[in-house]
């Protein structure tokens, strides 16, 4: 070891010019790739290299090769000379598609999990939390290593799918396609992977977590297989090989594509929350995108219901998948800290527009409370939108049942004081447990299964103790049960010997529990912005000061 | 840039788990270019406060500063300023000694020719240059305890904490280590350091902490402490020719004597007075006619200071 007083001195200011290797200057292309290869994301590089050298990886890779080669001879073989013949495209696809979706279903994705994992148990994961790397330059790392498995994954069995389309029977759509949705599901499942790597630290709970991950796979790889195989079962029948230029089909897989990609950054945006320090703002973000990923759901469904001419099927998935996206997202939201840190409020809005219409995606429950019940709101409000103008469709007639639609109206109305009660009941039980207990979002979700149950459960309970025959399926007991209520509502209509009591108690119950909650939702509103302190101000001075140009030398005197 | 703020703060610092209190109300500043020592025994807090600073724990109360900046509001600013080496190792499997600063390089975001000359610099520090291409994993201790040092070094930080960098360490790389401290003191770097180790710490450290069950005893420079801490007495041993039984005599007719041992031709006894008395003494005892042959005084050290200072106790 070599110390040598003050020898050691990391300049990393004084960067001097690139010094060529001997004579030779490093071409265009070599400068670009070095610029490339610096600006890469460090545990991509880091992975990669990783990947390379690891026996996993070199396995898995040797082993899909040679499967790849057993079964192009084996096949061949089995075939024999009817391979002139006849149309064994599909056959031999899905021998090939079982080889490639193994390692890409479940080997990736699971490789990402413990990816995240095992930096948690070995507790790598610490030393590279205080590195300047960003919580999403780290997911974005750990994914783009993922992508990059997939992509050597593919490579090595592409020529043998391109092979399959030679012996006919299957379209080269139908080809693309699989291939398409195969590595758009790789992806996914690697980033749910990602985010589940996040979810703990306690070994105990990531020994369950891999086990139930691993589970997961094993099934979304049985799934992709069958789903593969009806395809390709159906492949004469949709005729795939046309689909390229029917609207339908692009409108179709779009459609798929927007709901996919929203629920991968809604999942990206919670694996990066999850690995933020606590005093940022974890909350945000993630209220911004369930906002976008609804936007997407209701652009698609305002789609399917201005072309269908006001099918009532759309309006009812619309209004479910609402209140079940609102509510979900709702039950996770109130289990934020009330507390904002410093750091937050050094950003919170300060103009009015800004306090009315961006307060609601400040971090914590009562604005999360507010947030989901303005979505819901919202929704519901496009769907009576929608019914209004229905009468004045250019199509002229409802191609739906007008009782259809009365329902629809009693449903939303129901279906949103249902929303208000369960998840003020939530906040008001959060705020009594945080008395005593660490209450988080898997407490707050916890609470809320809790309280369905227990709503749901007992009248069924009741019911099912008091049954007689020839008496109608629902009595004044199944008032507090959302779930049959809303059922009831959405086959029957409005019960009509309940009416009054549901359209009296159900709204007066959320009404009461929302005002209950009202003072602590102000008081999260009462927070404003404060001033950074002076040392970060001073810090932003002197890299603001840096990044500003210098102003150009006046040399003329005629310049002012 | 001259800060007029210390480069490390601890406010009124807190962290319980549970009923255990790990840091107890610890405040205490380091200022630019000082090497600050932690003391204290297993499960005084050391590692826990130390996580704190390296923003890898969050204080139940009280906050504490690097640079200025809050390690609770502002961890971001704070870690690119501050390299951590942990008690532990963090290598990766498959990855060389280069690759691996080579990645946190990038991880702190040096571009260009400053990441590997960033490398560099650190592989020839630590003297890791010989084993660049050497897996993590096969490194010895001693070279994983330099190995964590690089990257904690990698992006030429401000403030460095070290946390036991010492432990398991042969006496070659002990001293070693000691004087890269002292080289990365003299660059004006703050470093704020565990160990052990009491006697080495009392070499490199300009100021010292003694915690024990979470709360900090005694804060200061070593000569601080031992002036406020140490026992005033020395301990004094003279051999001489003839009779020690008359010096004793002799010795135990004196107020500032106490403990008197004799030992053949040893006397041994515990003296209340200031080095100048002790040569006082000697002379007088010459004068009284006695042979003396050897007149030693041992005075506490560091390690008989944090005995003193400490009880023992754990939590």
């Amino acid at each position: 070891m070599r110390v040598d007083g003050d020898a050691m001195t990391i300049d990393t200011e004084a960067a001097g010019p690139d010094e060529p290797l001997g004579n030779v200057q490093p071409g265009r292309f070599e400068r670009f790739l070095a610029v490339l290869g610096d600006r890469l994301n460090a545990i991509l590089v880091k992975e990669t290299r990783q990947a390379l050298k690891s026996r996993q990886f070199v396995t898995t890779f040797g082993l899909l090769l040679l499967c790849g080669w057993i079964w192009s001879l084996a096949g061949v073989a089995i075939i024999g000379p009817a391979i002139d013949y006849g149309t064994h495209g599909p056959w031999m696809f899905f021998g090939y598609y079982l080889i490639l979706a193994f390692p890409l279903l479940v080997v990736v994705p699971y490789g990402a999990f413990r990816s995240v994992a095992a930096e948690q148990e070995e507790r790598t994961y610490e030393m590279l939390s205080i590195t300047a790397l960003g919580p999403r330059q780290i997911v974005w790392g750990k994914l783009g290593s993922a992508a990059l498995q997939m992509l050597i994954f593919l490579s090595a069995i592409t020529p043998c799918l391109a092979f399959t389309y030679l012996l006919r029977g299957i379209s080269l759509p139908t080809i693309l396609l699989i291939f398409f949705y195969t590595g758009l599901g790789s992806l996914s499942l690697s980033m749910v992977g990602l985010f589940l790597g996040t979810l703990t630290t306690e070994k105990y709970f990531q020994v369950i977590i891999s086990v139930l991950a691993a589970v997961g796979l094993f099934l979304a790889f049985w799934g992709g297989c069958v789903l593969v195989q009806e395809i390709l079962r159906a492949e004469e029948m949709l005729q795939l090989s046309d689909a390229w230029f029917h609207q339908e089909f692009w409108i179709g897989n779009a459609a798929v594509v927007t709901l996919v990609v929203s629920y991968f950054a809604l999942v990206f945006e919670a694996a990066a929350a999850r690995i933020t320090f606590a005093a940022d703002n974890r909350s945000s973000r993630l209220r911004i995108v369930m906002l976008a990923q609804f936007a997407l759901f209701t652009g698609w469904m305002a789609w399917g219901w201005i072309i269908s001419g006001g099918y009532h099927e759309i309006l009812w998935t619309y209004l479910i998948v609402a209140g079940l996206h609102w509510y979900g997202m709702g039950a996770m939201i109130i289990g934020e800290s009330p507390d904002l840190s410093l750091r937050v409020r050094r950003h919170l809005p300060r103009s009015m527009f800004g306090r009315v219409f961006l307060t609601w995606f400040n971090p914590g429950p009562g604005t999360g409370y507010m947030f989901a019940i303005a979505g819901l709101l919202g929704t519901l409000t496009l769907a009576v939108v929608a019914l209004e103008l229905l009468p004045v469709w250019p199509a002229g007639q409802s191609p739906s049942p007008a009782q259809s639609y009365v329902n629809a109206r009693w449903f939303a109305a129901m279906g949103l004081c249902y929303v208000v009660f369960f998840l003020g009941l939530g906040l008001l039980l959060n705020r009594a447990v945080r008395k005593f207990s660490r209450v988080g979002v898997t407490t707050a979700v916890l609470l809320q299964v809790l309280l369905v149950v227990l709503f749901c459960g007992i009248p069924a309970i009741v019911h099912s103790m008091t049954w007689e025959p020839h008496r109608s399926s629902y009595s004044a007991v199944e008032v507090a049960s959302p779930i049959w209520t809303l059922a009831y509502i959405g086959q029957r209509g409005m019960p009509v010997k309940e009416k009054s009591l549901i359209v009296v108690l159900v709204p007066l119950a959320a009404l009461v529990v929302f005002l209950l909650n009202l003072p602590g939702v102000v008081r999260e509103l009462r927070f404003v912005r404060i001033a950074a302190p002076k040392r970060v101000m001073e810090e932003d001075a002197e890299l603001a000061a840096q990044k500003v140009p210098p102003r150009p030398t006046r040399t003329s005197p005629w310049d002012d | 840039m001259i800060t007029s703020h210390p480069m490390i703060e601890l406010q009124d610092l807190h962290r319980h788990f549970g009923s255990t209190r790990a840091v107890n109300d610890v405040s205490f500043a380091v200022a630019r270019g000082q090497v600050f020592g932690y003391i204290g025994p297993n499960g005084a807090g050391k590692t826990t406060s130390m996580r704190i600073l390296a923003t890898l724990d969050s204080p139940t109360a009280g906050d504490a500063y690097v640079d200025g900046f809050s390690v609770i509001d502002d961890p971001d600013r704070v870690r690119r300023r501050l390299g951590f080496m942990p008690d532990f190792l963090v290598a990766y499997a498959n990855v060389n000694v280069h690759e691996y600063l080579d990645f946190f390089a990038r991880a702190y975001r040096l571009r260009g020719k400053d990441r590997p000359r960033a490398v560099d610099r650190v592989m020839e520090f630590t003297g890791l240059d010989k084993l660049a291409e050497k897996p993590t994993t096969a490194l010895s201790k001693g070279m994983k305890q330099r190995l964590a040092l690089g990257r904690a070094l990698i992006h030429d930080p401000a403030v460095l904490v070290l946390d036991e960098p010492a432990a398991g360490l042969d006496p070659r790389a002990r001293i070693e280590l000691r004087a890269m401290i002292r080289a990365l003191a003299n660059q004006g770097k703050t470093v704020l350091v565990s160990s052990h180790i009491l006697t080495e710490l009392a070499e490199i450290c300009d100021v010292v902490g003694i915690l024990e069950q979470g709360r900090l005893l005694a804060v200061g420079t070593v000569d601080e402490i031992h002036r406020r801490h140490e026992d005033p007495r020395s301990l004094v041993e003279i051999r001489l020719l003839g009779d020690a039984a008359s010096l004793g005599k002799w010795l135990a007719e004196r107020q500032e004597v106490d403990d008197l041992v004799l030992d053949g031709q040893c006397v041994r006894f515990s003296h209340r007075s200031a080095p100048k008395e002790d040569a006082a003494l000697l002379r007088a005892m010459i004068e009284a006619g006695f042979d003396i042959v050897a007149f030693g005084t041992k005075r506490q050290s560091l390690e008989d200071v944090f005995m003193t200072v400490t009880q023992g106790l754990v939590q």
